[in-house]
């Protein structure tokens, strides 16, 4: 009988279904730019593996006051050979042409995670290609007198929304006049490391100036934008049994079992959620394929997988909510007001 | 031999803080294939009689006997299933499912009367039937092609394709002219003969009596004769 009803009124059906397809999408859509932005913040720690993130333990929660000495790398790598420490400073480049691009200086240990570089020697984030530098350019630190020769490009390693450069330790000791790392990275925890304070992945981005802030504004952004499109989703489906109690009420009359009436309510709701939010991730997913690289889109399947299963769960609470008041009205109440 | 028998029914409404008694110890019984007609002037308790009779509203006293057993008693789940599988219902408003075709709308109610079978078996019953009501040329019409006449036609045939015992019609000339209205009465009347069944009619206009086997009239809360 659902089925019956969702032919004999398409076009009442195709709106609400549209409709549901539209928010859905909406919210894909703005959840994708938010993790875009995100990724595009901080790519460069969330492309590193789920591990412990250590600085010293005077630092003040801030990467930029920690320094770590040799020993102590020394001391992790023995625990995990996996373990590798890093640095990290702003600054910019500038191109032969004067052209100057700001960028997050990155120095790393040996790891498989990174390309190695020499001194002399600087790897970009491809999003530079974009800016016409090319393989074998020679850059220059506008802050010292170092000149680096692009050798490489890599994917998605951006931090404070710069991309990052990639260079020797020695060349980055030198223009930051540091000679220790600021940060080691372990695949494990390990307990007592004489004074060091250790951060989960998600511990060490919140200890990054604005990304906290950033991400929050995010979030209740999509959150809000999630409640807003579940409580329409919870609506239009109550909207849509409400104005139907009348010849529910008849059917009750007739005969039918109040179970039968609930599963035409859900049948319906979930044809319609789930053929909507089928197109709704599929052109969401379309877009993250053809929208352009100046536009920060990141959509992950768990997240799209994750936002569904929350509009799913409204609509049949909308719907069952409509069952309910369905499952109450007296058949002869129906009937008399069928015939007032 | 009677199908139903109603036995010192009352029924009593609260009306703020008085209780307004609106059927006062009524007895009636249903024959096969006879029909009852149920007269009396507004607020005479006929509809509120029809509708207990026919398990859509709970008595306050009495008993109503189908098969020997009083449904007055039973839970509301046992109700249902005894006005889905042996009671059919012809209302004042044909209310039909919108979105249902003809022939859908007895398909139907054949599944709610569980009654689904072979589907051959289920399309040669909705044939017989809307043989029978003159409706087989507008099987597969929806109801928002179909005249007040054919409505009420098509409200029968429902009412009767699960072959059920008591037929209850509730006014269901009140919004048919009086052409459609006698036609409406002979196909009831007819439809009660054939099927064997027995039907209890709530009327005002007493032209409808000359299809009905027996009048009952009532005043206020009684029955009168």
């Amino acid at each position: 009988m659902a089925w019956k009803e969702m032919k004999k009124n398409k076009v009442k059906f195709l709106i609400v279904g549209s409709i549901v397809s539209l928010i859905s999408m909406l919210t894909f859509i703005i959840s994708g730019l938010a993790d875009g932005l995100s990724q595009d913040n901080v790519s460069l720690i969330k492309n590193i593996p789920e591990g412990t993130f250590y600085m010293s333990g005077d630092s003040n929660d801030s990467y930029t006051q920690s320094h770590i000495d040799d020993q102590k790398l020394e001391d992790f790598k023995t625990e995990d050979e996996h373990s590798f420490a890093f640095s990290l400073q702003m600054g910019a480049l500038k191109t032969q042409s004067d052209n100057q691009q700001s960028v997050a200086f990155l120095t790393a240990t040996e790891t498989p995670l990174l390309n190695t570089v020499k001194s002399g020697e600087v790897i970009l984030d491809r999003s530079l290609k974009d800016e016409g530098i090319k393989i074998g350019d020679r850059l220059s630190s506008p802050q010292s007198e170092e000149t680096f020769e692009v050798v490489d490009f890599i994917d998605h390693q951006k931090f404070n929304h710069s991309p990052v450069a990639l260079i020797h330790s020695k060349d980055f000791n030198r223009m930051f006049r540091t000679k220790e790392y600021q940060l080691i990275y372990s695949e494990e925890t390990t307990e007592n490391m004489g004074g060091l304070q250790a951060f989960s992945k998600s511990e060490f981005l919140s200890t990054i100036p604005s990304y906290q802030a950033e991400q929050m504004t995010l979030n209740m952004i999509v959150w809000f934008l999630v409640v807003i499109s579940g409580l329409l989703f919870s609506i239009f489906f109550y909207m849509m049994n409400v104005q139907k109690i009348a010849m529910y009420g008849i059917l009750k009359a007739l005969g039918i079992r109040t179970a039968d009436l609930f599963q035409m309510i859900w049948s319906q709701m979930a044809l319609i959620t789930m053929t909507s939010l089928l197109v709704a991730a599929l052109i969401s997913q379309v877009f993250q394929v053809f929208a352009p690289d100046t536009i920060p889109y990141h959509l992950s399947v768990s997240t799209t997988v994750q936002l569904s299963v929350v509009f799913f769960v409204v609509g049949f609470l909308g719907s069952t909510l409509s069952g309910l008041q369905i499952k109450q009205i007296e058949p002869l109440q129906a009937i008399q007001q069928g015939e007032a | 031999m009677s199908r139903l028998q109603l036995e010192q029914v009352r029924k009593s409404f609260k009306n703020g803080d008085t209780e307004e008694e609106v059927l006062k110890g009524v007895d009636v019984t249903l024959e096969e294939g006879e029909v009852t007609a149920l007269i009396g002037a507004s607020g005479s308790g006929k509809s509120t009689l029809l509708t207990i009779a026919a398990g859509l509203q709970r008595l306050s006293e009495g008993r109503v006997l189908f098969n020997n057993q009083n449904l007055a008693e039973w839970k509301a789940e046992q109700v249902r299933k005894i006005r889905a599988q042996h009671f059919g219902f012809v209302f004042q408003s044909s209310h039909l499912v919108p979105f249902l075709t003809v022939e859908e709308q007895l398909s139907i109610m054949m599944d709610i009367a569980d009654r689904r079978g072979i589907k051959q078996e289920k399309q040669k019953q909705i044939k017989k039937i809307l043989d029978e009501v003159g409706m087989s040329h507008r099987r597969t019409a929806y109801p928002s092609s179909l005249s007040g006449g054919e409505k009420q036609r098509v409200a029968v045939a429902r009412a009767i394709i699960h072959e059920p015992s008591i037929l209850f019609a509730d006014e269901p000339t009140a919004s048919l002219d009086s052409n459609r209205s006698r036609e409406t009465m002979a196909l009831i009347q007819q439809v009660t003969k054939t099927q064997n069944m027995a039907t209890l009619i709530v009327t005002h206009d007493e032209q409808m009596l000359n299809y009905t086997d027996r009048i009952v009239k009532m005043s206020d809360g009684k029955i009168v004769s």
